[in-house]
C-alpha cells in the first residue's frame, strides 16, 4: 500500500527522502542549489552573478511547468489504476490544435473586436480548444483500456503514434506555409505587489498565466486526492477495485473520469508550448516532455507535490544546462542537452528512492 | 486416416477463418484504409482527391519507374526493426527504443566501416555488420538490465534513451567522425569493401575471386542446413515407423556409407563449389538488374535470412524457449530455474542487434554518401510497432506487412504528388491500424464478431512491473 500523505511538505519530504521537518528539506533544498550554482560557476568561469541566478530559477520554474503538467496527468490516471504512456501524444495534440485555433480565432475576431482583444480572445480559445482534443484522446485512451481492457501501454503507445499522425498529417496540410501572422503568446503577467519582492518576485510572480494554473492545480489535485470522498475513492480503486466495487464504487466511472481529467491536465502542458513557450508549432514539438513528466511523477511517489519538486528537478537541470550553453558556446550543445533523459532514466532507476506505483496500476478491472 | 465428413470440415475450416490470426489484422487494415479515404475526402472536399491520392500511393510504390525496389529499400528496415520489436514481444518486453538502436547501429558502423580500408569485402562487410549489430545491442541491453535489476519500465527507458542516442549520434557527426571536406555536415565515406552491394554491382563484386568465395560459402552453409533439415525429418519418420518402411521397400537395410552418413556435408561442399564458380560466370552473362540507377541491394536477402533466423531462433532453440517462458510466465520461467536476468537482457541484446543491423544497412548501402549525414532522420521506429503487431510477431507475416508498410511509404511521395494531399496521411493510416489490431473488441464490435478467442493476449507487463 502507499503512505497516505496528508502535508505538502511531507510530500516534498518524501520526494527528497528526507525523514524530517519541512524546513529541513527546505534548507538541503536551498544548500543544493548554492552548491550547483558554485559548480556552474566553475564551468563557466563565474560569470554568473544575481540576476543571472535569477534568470536561470525563473527559467526553472517556466520549465518545469509541461512537465509538471505531465506529471499530474500521470498523477490522476495512475491513481485510479490506469497507466498513460500516451501523455505525449494528448501533449502534441493539445499544442497543434491550440496553435491553430490560436491563429485561425485571432484571424477571425481582430476586425470587428481590435487587435489586442482579439489576441487575449483568442489565446483563451486556443488554450480551451487545444484541453478539449487532448480530452477528446484520453477520452479514446480511457475507452480502449477500461472498456476493452487492452493492454494500456500498448494503447498509450497508439495514442502517442496516433498523435504523430495526426498532428503531422494536419500540420502538412493545413499548417506548413502561407500562415497569417498570429498573435504569438500569452504575455507575462505580473502579479500586483508580489511580483516587486526582490529576488521571489521575478521568480516566482512574474510568469506567464500556465505556470500560475500549475501551481494552484497543483495544490487542488492534492487536496482532491487527499482530502475529499472522490480522491479516497480514486486511490482505492487504483489499489483494490475489487473492493471498491464491493463497497458500491462506481470502478469504471471512477476511472473514466480520471483519466479524461488527466487529459485535460495533458492538454494544458500541450497548450504550453505554443501558447506560452514559442510562437510556432512544429511536429514532434513536445520532444519526450511527456516522458519525463512520467518520470517525475515517479519520483514523487504519485504524490502532487512530489511531481512539482521532480519537475522542478529537471526544470532545474534545463536552467543550469542552458546557462551553460550560453556563457559557453565552445561546450556542444549536444552534451546538456542529453542530460534531462539521461536524468529520467536515472529516476528510474530508484537511484533516488524506490516507489510502488498503485496496486492495482495498469490491470484492467473486469467485474 | 480417411476424411469421415468431408462437408462439416470445410466448414469448421470457414469458421476458423473468422476466427483466425488472419482475418482481425486484415479487417484493421481494410477499416484503416476506409477511414483514410474518408480523412481525405473531408480535408479535401472532393471524392476525386481519394482517387488521385490511392492511385498515386499505388503507382508510386509499385509501378512508377523503379518504384517497386524503392519499396523494397524501404522494406528492409522495416523487416529488421519490426523483427526487433517481435524479438522484445516474444519475451515480454516492449521495446519502443529500436529508433535510437537503429542510429547507434549506424554510428558504430560509420565508425567501422571507414577505420579500416584495404580489407577485404569478405571481412569488412561482416565486421560491419557484426559492429553494427553491437552498437544497437549494447545500447539495447542498458534498457534490459535497468529493467530486471532496478524495475525501470523499459518503455520510458528506451524512449529517453532514444533522445540520448539521437544527440550522441549528432555528437559523432559534427565532432569526431565529421568528414573535413565535404561543405554537409556528415561522416567520412565509409570504404567502398564495407559497402553493402547493389544488385546491379553484383556481377562485377563477384568478378573478385574472394567475394565469390563469401558468396559460396553462404550458399554452402544454406546448402548444408537445407539438407540437414530434410534428412532429420526423413530420420524421424523412419524412426516413427520403422517397420512400415522396412516392409514396404522388402529390402533389407544397409549400413550407410560414408557419403550418405555426411550427405548434408557433401551437399553443402558440392552447392559451395558449384556457386562459387559458376555464379560469377551466369552472372556475367546474364543478370536481371542492369539499370544502374537502380539502388536495390542485398540488404533485401539479409532481411529474409534475418526473418529466418528470427523464427529458428524463437521457435525452434532452447534460447528461443526460454524467452518466450520469460516473456509468458516469469514465474514459471524462475521455478524451471531459468535466469530472468540473463533472458531479458539478452531478449534485448538480440532486439538491439537487429535494429542495429537496419541502421548498418540504411548507411552502407541505401544512404547517398555511404555515410551518416547529420539529418539521419528515418522514423522507421514507431510503425515497426504497427506492423510487428499487425503481423501478430510472425516473422513471415511481418516479411509482408513490413513489405506493406514500406509500399506506402514508398508510394507516399507520388501520392502527394498527384493529389495534394499530404504524405502523414500515411503514418495517420498506420496509426489507426495499430490502434485497431491493439484493440480487436473495435473491429469486432465493428463488424459484429462474435466469438472472442482467447488466450491471444500479449503477454506483456501492464504496469511499471517492479523487480521481477
Amino acid at each position: 500500500m502507499n503512505q497516505q500523505t496528508t502535508s505538502p511538505a511531507r510530500a516534498i519530504g518524501q520526494g527528497l527522502r528526507l525523514k524530517g521537518r519541512w524546513w529541513v528539506t527546505a534548507l538541503v533544498g536551498l544548500m543544493l542549489i548554492v552548491v550547483l550554482w558554485l559548480l556552474l560557476n566553475l564551468i563557466i568561469g563565474g560569470q554568473c552573478d544575481g540576476p543571472c541566478v535569477v534568470g536561470a530559477l525563473a527559467q526553472t520554474l517556466r520549465v518545469a511547468t509541461p512537465i509538471a503538467f505531465a506529471a499530474l496527468c500521470g498523477v490522476m490516471c495512475e491513481r485510479s489504476g490506469v497507466v498513460d504512456i500516451g501523455i505525449e501524444g494528448k501533449m502534441l495534440m493539445a499544442a497543434m490544435v491550440g496553435y491553430a485555433v490560436n491563429l485561425f480565432a485571432y484571424q477571425a475576431l481582430k476586425d470587428s473586436m481590435g487587435v489586442v482583444a482579439a489576441g487575449n480572445l483568442s489565446r483563451w480559445l486556443a488554450m480551451f480548444a487545444g484541453v478539449l482534443a487532448a480530452m477528446v484522446l484520453a477520452a479514446l485512451h480511457a475507452v480502449v483500456s477500461i472498456e476493452f481492457k487492452t493492454n494500456q501501454i500498448i494503447t498509450g503507445t497508439v495514442i502517442n503514434i496516433l498523435a504523430v499522425g495526426l498532428t503531422g498529417f494536419l500540420y502538412r496540410q493545413f499548417l506548413a506555409e502561407h500562415l497569417p501572422a498570429g498573435p504569438g503568446t500569452f504575455p507575462i503577467i505580473n502579479i500586483p505587489i508580489l511580483s516587486n519582492i526582490p529576488i521571489i518576485g521575478p521568480i516566482l510572480f512574474q510568469q506567464k498565466p500556465l505556470t500560475y494554473i500549475m501551481l494552484i492545480t497543483v495544490v487542488v489535485i492534492q487536496y482532491v486526492l487527499f482530502h475529499t470522498p472522490w480522491g479516497l475513492r480514486t486511490r482505492a480503486v487504483g489499489e483494490h477495485p475489487r473492493a471498491a466495487d464491493t463497497v458500491g464504487v462506481n470502478v469504471y466511472k471512477i476511472r473514466y473520469i480520471n483519466v479524461i481529467a488527466g487529459g485535460l491536465i495533458a492538454g494544458l502542458a500541450g497548450v504550453w508550448f505554443t501558447l506560452e513557450a514559442v510562437d510556432v508549432f512544429n511536429p514532434m514539438m513536445t520532444n519526450g516532455l511527456g516522458f519525463i513528466g512520467l518520470a517525475a511523477m515517479i519520483f514523487g511517489k504519485w504524490n502532487p507535490f512530489g511531481a512539482l519538486l521532480g519537475a522542478l528537478i529537471f526544470g532545474l537541470g534545463n536552467g543550469v544546462t542552458s546557462t551553460i550553453s550560453i556563457f559557453r558556446p565552445d561546450i556542444p550543445s549536444q552534451l546538456p542537452q542529453m542530460l534531462p533523459y539521461l536524468l529520467t532514466v536515472v529516476i528510474l532507476t530508484g537511484v533516488v528512492g524506490r516507489a510502488t506505483a498503485p496496486a492495482a496500476d495498469g490491470t484492467p478491472y473486469e467485474k | 486416416m480417411k476424411t469421415e465428413s468431408f462437408a462439416p470440415r470445410k466448414w469448421l475450416a470457414l469458421s476458423r477463418l473468422t476466427n483466425s490470426a488472419f482475418l482481425l489484422p486484415l479487417l484493421a487494415l481494410v477499416t484503416a484504409l476506409i477511414l483514410g479515404a474518408i480523412i481525405i475526402w473531408v480535408t479535401s472536399g472532393s471524392i476525386g482527391t481519394v482517387f488521385d491520392a490511392f492511385g498515386g500511393l499505388i503507382r508510386g510504390a509499385l509501378f512508377k519507374e523503379r518504384g517497386l525496389s524503392e519499396s523494397l529499400i524501404a522494406t528492409v528496415p522495416y523487416v529488421f526493426l519490426s523483427l526487433a520489436v517481435a524479438v522484445g514481444f516474444k519475451a515480454g518486453l516492449f521495446n519502443i527504443g529500436v529508433e535510437g538502436q537503429f542510429y547507434m547501429g549506424a554510428i558504430s558502423a560509420v565508425f567501422v566501416g571507414q577505420l579500416a580500408t584495404g580489407l577485404p569485402a569478405i571481412i569488412h562487410l561482416p565486421l560491419t555488420l557484426l559492429a553494427g549489430a553491437a552498437g544497437g545491442a549494447l545500447w539495447a541491453a542498458i534498457p534490459g538490465y535497468l529493467k530486471v535489476r532496478t524495475g525501470a519500465h523499459e518503455v520510458i527507458t528506451t524512449i529517453m534513451l532514444n533522445y540520448v542516442a539521437f544527440r550522441f549520434t549528432e555528437l559523432i557527426i559534427s565532432g569526431p567522425l565529421r568528414d573535413i571536406h565535404s561543405t554537409a555536415v556528415q561522416t567520412t565515406r565509409v570504404a567502398s569493401s564495407a559497402e553493402v552491394w547493389l544488385l546491379y554491382e553484383v556481377p562485377a563484386r563477384l568478378q573478385d575471386p574472394l567475394n565469390a568465395f563469401a558468396v559460396a560459402l553462404i550458399a554452402g552453409f544454406i546448402a548444408f542446413l537445407v539438407s540437414r533439415t530434410i534428412r532429420r525429418r526423413r530420420e524421424r519418420i523412419a524412426a516413427a515407423a520403422p517397420m512400415v518402411l522396412s516392409v514396404g521397400r522388402g529390402k533389407p537395410t544397409r549400413a550407410p556409407g560414408i557419403l550418405s552418413r555426411h550427405s548434408s556435408l557433401v551437399t553443402a561442399i558440392v552447392a559451395g563449389v558449384a556457386t562459387g564458380v559458376l555464379l560469377p560466370i551466369l552472372t556475367r552473362l546474364w543478370w536481371p538488374f542492369t539499370d544502374q540507377y537502380d539502388r536495390l541491394h542485398i540488404g533485401v536477402l539479409f532481411a529474409i535470412a534475418a526473418a529466418v533466423a528470427v523464427w529458428w531462433l524463437i521457435g525452434k532453440t532452447t534460447i528461443g524457449f526460454e524467452l518466450r517462458t520469460v516473456g509468458a510466465n516469469p514465474n514459471a520461467a524462475i521455478y524451471a530455474g531459468m535466469s530472468i536476468t540473463k533472458n531479458v537482457v539478452l531478449a534485448m541484446a538480440i532486439s538491439g542487434a537487429l535494429a542495429g543491423i537496419a541502421g548498418t544497412i540504411e548507411v552502407l548501402g541505401v544512404s547517398i554518401c555511404r555515410c551518416l549525414p547529420l539529418f539521419f532522420s528515418s522514423g522507421y521506429g514507431f510503425d515497426s510497432i504497427a506492423i510487428s503487431l499487425l503481423a501478430n510477431n510472425s516473422p513471415f507475416g511481418i516479411l509482408g506487412v513490413a513489405f506493406l508498410f514500406g509500399a506506402m511509404r514508398n508510394g507516399a511521395d507520388l501520392m502527394e504528388l498527384s493529389s495534394g494531399v499530404s504524405k502523414y496521411i500515411i503514418s495517420l493510416m498506420q496509426a489507426l491500424i495499430l490502434l485497431f489490431v491493439s484493440a480487436p473488441p473495435i473491429i469486432r464490435w465493428l463488424y459484429r464478431i462474435r466469438t472472442e478467442q482467447k488466450g491471444q493476449r500479449l503477454g506483456l507487463p501492464g504496469s511499471w512491473g517492479g523487480k521481477a
